[in-house]
C-alpha cells in the first residue's frame, strides 16, 4: 500500500511536469493552430540556461528568472521569424519547420555544451513532508508547489485580466478578436512568452529532479505532449493538464505494476487513439 | 397532375437543440421551376443540403422519382441526375475552368473501379465540356485558372458543373447573389433555357423580383417550417409571408417595383 | 560510377519510391500522413520475414508484401478518416510510434536486435549487388513513376485533385470522398511497402528505429522540398536531401546542424517546394527561356 502511494505521488509529479510542458503547446495551438514541436527544444534550452545561471550565481531565483527570460526570447524569435510568415501555408509546413528548429536547437546545445549528461546539483528549498510512513521529498513537494503556482497564475491571468480575456477570445476566433480591436499579434507574442517561460520552469525542474541535463532531453516530451493536447481536447488548457496528470500516473503505475511490453511513447499514443475513438473531440474539447 | 419528381415529407433536421428544419412537406413536378423563399435562418440551405445528401434528416423522408434518397450521400445522389450549386462558390481553384467541368463529366465513372482508371484528358471529353461552357457563356475562359475568376463567372461555372451532373434536377443555391444587373438578366435567361431543355429547377433566392418572375410556384419557410406554398401571385398576397418579412417591408415593396 | 556514389544513389532511389507513395496520399489526394515510415517498415519487415523465416525468394514475396501493405493501409486508413482533421496529423504520428513499438517489443519481429541475414535479390541466378541492384531500384522507380503518371491522367487522379481542392463540391459531382481517399492511401502504402522491401534487401539488416517518426519527417521533407503534387517532386527531394548529408560530411561534427538549418531555411522560404508554383527555380527557368519574362 505504501509502495502504491509512493508510486502514485511519483506519477502525479511526472504528470505535473508533463502538464507544464503541454501547457505551452496547448496555448500555442489554441491561438495559432500550429503544432509547436519546437517547444520541447525551448524546454531543453530552459534547462541549460538555468544550469548556467545557477553555476554562475548560485541563486535559484535568478536561475528561474534567467531561464524564463531567455526562453521567452527564443519563443518570440521562433514565432516572429518562422511561424507567423508561414501561417498562410498548409499546416504541415510550419510543422516541418518546427521539427527542423527543434533538431537545430538540439544540435546547438550539443555543440556548445557537449553530448554528455550534465548534473544540476541544486536544492529546492521546499519542505519534506511526511504523510504517515510515506515521505514526500523536498523535490517532489517543489514540483507540486511550483506546478500549482503556475496553474494558479495562469488561471488568474486568463480569467481576471484583460489580456487573459483577449487571449481566450483570440483562441476562439482571431478575425473577431481583431475586429474588437484586440491586437492579435501582441496576443500571440504574449502567448509565446507565457508558454516558453513555463517550459523553462519545467526544464529547470526536470534538470533538478532527475539531476540530468542533456541535449536530447526534449525528444520524448516533444511528441508525447502532442498526444496529450489531443487527448485533452485541442487547445483546451484544463484538458491538457488533466490528460497530463492522468498519463503521468498511468505510466508510472503501469510500468511499475503491469509489465506492459511497450515503451512509454507508444502508451501515450495508444491512450490518445483510445480516447479519440470514445470521444472524438478529446476530453474537454468542444462539440 | 403528373407524378412528382421530388417529394419531401415531414422533413426535419435538428442540430442538438436547434430545429433548423421541422416538418417540411412539398412536392416538385417535372419541368417546373420551384422557388424556396424565406428570411435568413429560415432553413432554406439546410433543406438543400438535406435533399442533396450533405446532411441526413433527423426525421422525415425524401423521395426522388419514387426512390427513397433520404439517407443517401451527396456523391450517390449526384449519380441519379441531381446537380447543385453552392451559396458560397466552391470552384476547384487550381484547376482550369475546363477542368472544373471535366470533373463533373466523370460522374458516370467515379463509381466504377474499372472506369475510374480510364483517361480523362481526351478530345471527346474536352469537346463535351466546352459545349457546356458555351451554354453558360464561359467558353472563352476555358483555360483560365478557376481561382482567378470574378464572382459572376464563378457562379456560372457552378451552374455549368451542376448542368453536367443534373440532367434531371438542378438545385440553385442563391445563384443570383452579388450579381450585377446584366448578369442577373443573363442568368434568368439561362435558367429558362435549362427548363426548356427538360430539366427541373429548384432554387433558393433572396432577390424577390427574380423569384417572382422566374418561378412557377413558391414555397416559403420561416424558422425551419413551411408557412406558405403557391403561385407567386398567391404568395405575394399571403399575410403570413408578409409578416415574416416584417420590417423588411420597405425592401419587399422596393424589390417588387424593381 | 564509383562504389560510394552508387551507395548514395541506391538509397536515393529507394527513398524516391517511398516518397512517390507519400505524394499520392498527400500531394494528389490532399490527405495528411505523418507516419509514412511505418508503412515502409511494414514492407521491410514483411519482406525480411518472408525471405528469412519463410524461405521465399524476393520475387515470390514481393506481391505478398505489397498486398499486406495495401491492406494495412486500408485498415488504418478507415479509422483515420473518422478522426477530425486537426487530429489526423497526430493520429498518423501515433500510428508511426505504435508500429515502431510493435516491431521493437514483440519478439516475433526480432525485438531490439531487428532482423538480419536478409538474402540478396537473385535475378536469373545472379545475386544483385552494387550497380546491378541500383539498376533494379531504378527499374522499380520507373514503374512507380509510370503508375503515378497514369494516376494523374485517369479519372481517379482528377477526382483526387478535385477532392483536395473542395471536398463538398467534389462530392456533389459524384466523387465519394471516402473511396478516393482510401484508394490514394492504399496506393501510397503499397508503394511505401515496395520501398521497404528494397530497403530490407539492400541493408540486409533492419531494426525498428529505421522506421521511426524522424524518418517519416525526412520523407515528408523530401516531398515538400520537391514540390508536393508534382510528379518529379519525390525524386528531386530524395536527391537533395539524400546528397546533402554527404555534401556536408567534411563538416563532420557540424553536419547535422547545417542539415537541419538548411531544411529550416528551405521550408521557411520555399514552402511550395522547388517545383512549386512561383518558386525561385521556376522563376529562374522562366526568365531564362527565350522570350521569357520575369
Amino acid at each position: 500500500m505504501q509502495l502504491f502511494i509512493e508510486q502514485l505521488l511519483n506519477g502525479i509529479a511526472i504528470g505535473s511536469i508533463y502538464a507544464l510542458i503541454t501547457l505551452g503547446l496547448a496555448l500555442v495551438y489554441g491561438i495559432m493552430r500550429i503544432l509547436h514541436v519546437a517547444h520541447a527544444a525551448v524546454y531543453t534550452v530552459g534547462a541549460y540556461t538555468g544550469l548556467l545561471v545557477f553555476k554562475v550565481t548560485g541563486s535559484l531565483w535568478l536561475t528561474f528568472l534567467g531561464g524564463m527570460i531567455f526562453c521567452s526570447l527564443i519563443g518570440i524569435l521562433i514565432e516572429r521569424f518562422v511561424y507567423f510568415p508561414l501561417l498562410k501555408h498548409p499546416p504541415y509546413v510550419p510543422l516541418i519547420a518546427s521539427i527542423a528548429i527543434m533538431l537545430s536547437i538540439e544540435e546547438i546545445c550539443r555543440l556548445i555544451a557537449g553530448p554528455f549528461i550534465l548534473i544540476f546539483p541544486a536544492k529546492l528549498p521546499f519542505p519534506e513532508v511526511s504523510l504517515g510512513p510515506v515521505i514526500i521529498s523536498s523535490t517532489l513537494s517543489a514540483v507540486y508547489c511550483i506546478t500549482a503556482a503556475v496553474l494558479l497564475f495562469l488561471w488568474i491571468v486568463s480569467t481576471r485580466t484583460e489580456m487573459g480575456l483577449a487571449m481566450r477570445a483570440a483562441s476562439q476566433d482571431i478575425p473577431i478578436a481583431d475586429a474588437m480591436g484586440i491586437n492579435s499579434h501582441n496576443i500571440i507574442s504574449a502567448t509565446f512568452i507565457i508558454g516558453s517561460s513555463i517550459a523553462a520552469v519545467a526544464g529547470i525542474l526536470v534538470g533538478i529532479y532527475y539531476n540530468q541535463v542533456y541535449p536530447t532531453m526534449g525528444a520524448v516530451p516533444a511528441y508525447k505532449c502532442l498526444a496529450l493536447i489531443v487527448v485533452g481536447g485541442m487547445g483546451s488548457v484544463p484538458g491538457a493538464v488533466i490528460a497530463s496528470l492522468l498519463l503521468g500516473v498511468a505510466e508510472t503505475l503501469l510500468i511499475g505494476y503491469a509489465n506492459i511490453p511497450l515503451p512509454r511513447d507508444a502508451l501515450a499514443f495508444i491512450a490518445m487513439i483510445a480516447v479519440l475513438m470514445w470521444r472524438s473531440e478529446g476530453l474537454m474539447g468542444s462539440r | 397532375m403528373s407524378q412528382a419528381l421530388l417529394r419531401v415529407t415531414d422533413l426535419s433536421k435538428h442540430f442538438g437543440g436547434l430545429k433548423a428544419v421541422e416538418g417540411v412537406d412539398f412536392e416538385l413536378f417535372p419541368e417546373e421551376i420551384l422557388g424556396v423563399l424565406g428570411p435568413n435562418g429560415a432553413g432554406k440551405t439546410v433543406c438543400f443540403n438535406l435533399i442533396s445528401g450533405v446532411y441526413q434528416p433527423t426525421r422525415g423522408e425524401i423521395h426522388f422519382e419514387n426512390r427513397t434518397i433520404s439517407n443517401m450521400r451527396s456523391h450517390e445522389i449526384a449519380t441519379l441526375g441531381v446537380g447543385r450549386t453552392f451559396q458560397i462558390v466552391k470552384p476547384f481553384a487550381m484547376l482550369t475552368v475546363l477542368e472544373n467541368v471535366l470533373v463533373a463529366r466523370g460522374v458516370t465513372r467515379y463509381g466504377s473501379l474499372t472506369k475510374i482508371w480510364t483517361v480523362w484528358k481526351s478530345e471527346s471529353e474536352k469537346a463535351a465540356a466546352l459545349e457546356i461552357l458555351d451554354r453558360v457563356g464561359l467558353a472563352d475562359l476555358a483555360d483560365r485558372k478557376a481561382g482567378l475568376l470574378p464572382l459572376g463567372n464563378l457562379r456560372r461555372l457552378e451552374i455549368a458543373r451542376a448542368l453536367v451532373v443534373g440532367h434531371k434536377l438542378i438545385l440553385l443555391d442563391e445563384s443570383f447573389a452579388g450579381l450585377r444587373n446584366e448578369e442577373i438578366l443573363q442568368l434568368e435567361h439561362l435558367i429558362r433555357r435549362i427548363r426548356k431543355d427538360g430539366i427541373t429547377v429548384l432554387l433558393i433566392e433572396h432577390n424577390m423580383r427574380v423569384t417572382m418572375g422566374l418561378c412557377d410556384r413558391i414555397v416559403v419557410l420561416e424558422h425551419g417550417q413551411k408557412i406558405a406554398e403557391g403561385t407567386p401571385e398567391a404568395i405575394q398576397q399571403n399575410e403570413r409571408v408578409i409578416e415574416a418579412y416584417l420590417g423588411r417591408r420597405e425592401t419587399y415593396n422596393a424589390s417588387r417595383s424593381a | 560510377m564509383n562504389a560510394y556514389v552508387i551507395t548514395i544513389a541506391t538509397i536515393v532511389a529507394i527513398n524516391a519510391i517511398s516518397v512517390c507513395g507519400l505524394n499520392v496520399i498527400v500531394g494528389y489526394a490532399g490527405q495528411i500522413s505523418l507516419g509514412h515510415a511505418a508503412f515502409v517498415g511494414i514492407g521491410a519487415y514483411s519482406a525480411a520475414l518472408l525471405t528469412t523465416k519463410a524461405g521465399l525468394s524476393f520475387w515470390a514475396a514481393l506481391p505478398i508484401v505489397i498486398t499486406i501493405c495495401g491492406l494495412i493501409g486500408l485498415l488504418l486508413g478507415l479509422p483515420s478518416l473518422r478522426v477530425r482533421e486537426d487530429f489526423l496529423a497526430i493520429t498518423t504520428i501515433g500510428i508511426n510510434f505504435i508500429i515502431e513499438a510493435v516491431f521493437l517489443y514483440i519478439p516475433f519481429f526480432g525485438g531490439a536486435l531487428g532482423i538480419g541475414g536478409i538474402p540478396r535479390i537473385v535475378l536469373f541466378g545472379v545475386k544483385l549487388k552494387a550497380f546491378a541492384f541500383f539498376s533494379l531500384c531504378l527499374f522499380f522507380l520507373f514503374v512507380v513513376l509510370i503508375i503515378c503518371w497514369w494516376f494523374t491522367r485517369s479519372w481517379a487522379g482528377l477526382a483526387s485533385f478535385a477532392l483536395r481542392e473542395e471536398e463538398e463540391a467534389a462530392a456533389s459531382l459524384g466523387i465519394s470522398p471516402v473511396r478516393v481517399k482510401l484508394l490514394a492511401f492504399v496506393i501510397g502504402t503499397a508503394m511505401a511497402g515496395l520501398g521497404g522491401a528494397l530497403y530490407a534487401h539492400y541493408m540486409r539488416f533492419i531494426s525498428a528505429t529505421d522506421f521511426s517518426f524522424p524518418v517519416s519527417i525526412s520523407l515528408l521533407s523530401m516531398l515538400v522540398l520537391g514540390g508536393m503534387g508534382n510528379l518529379w517532386a519525390p525524386l528531386i527531394g530524395a536527391v537533395i536531401l539524400g546528397s546533402l548529408p554527404e555534401i556536408f560530411r567534411p563538416l563532420v561534427d557540424y553536419r547535422i546542424f547545417f542539415y537541419t538549418v538548411l531544411l529550416l531555411l528551405m521550408i521557411r522560404f520555399q514552402p511550395a517546394g522547388l517545383l512549386g508554383e512561383k518558386s525561385m527555380v521556376r522563376r529562374i527557368i522562366a526568365s531564362a527561356m527565350p522570350g521569357g519574362k520575369k
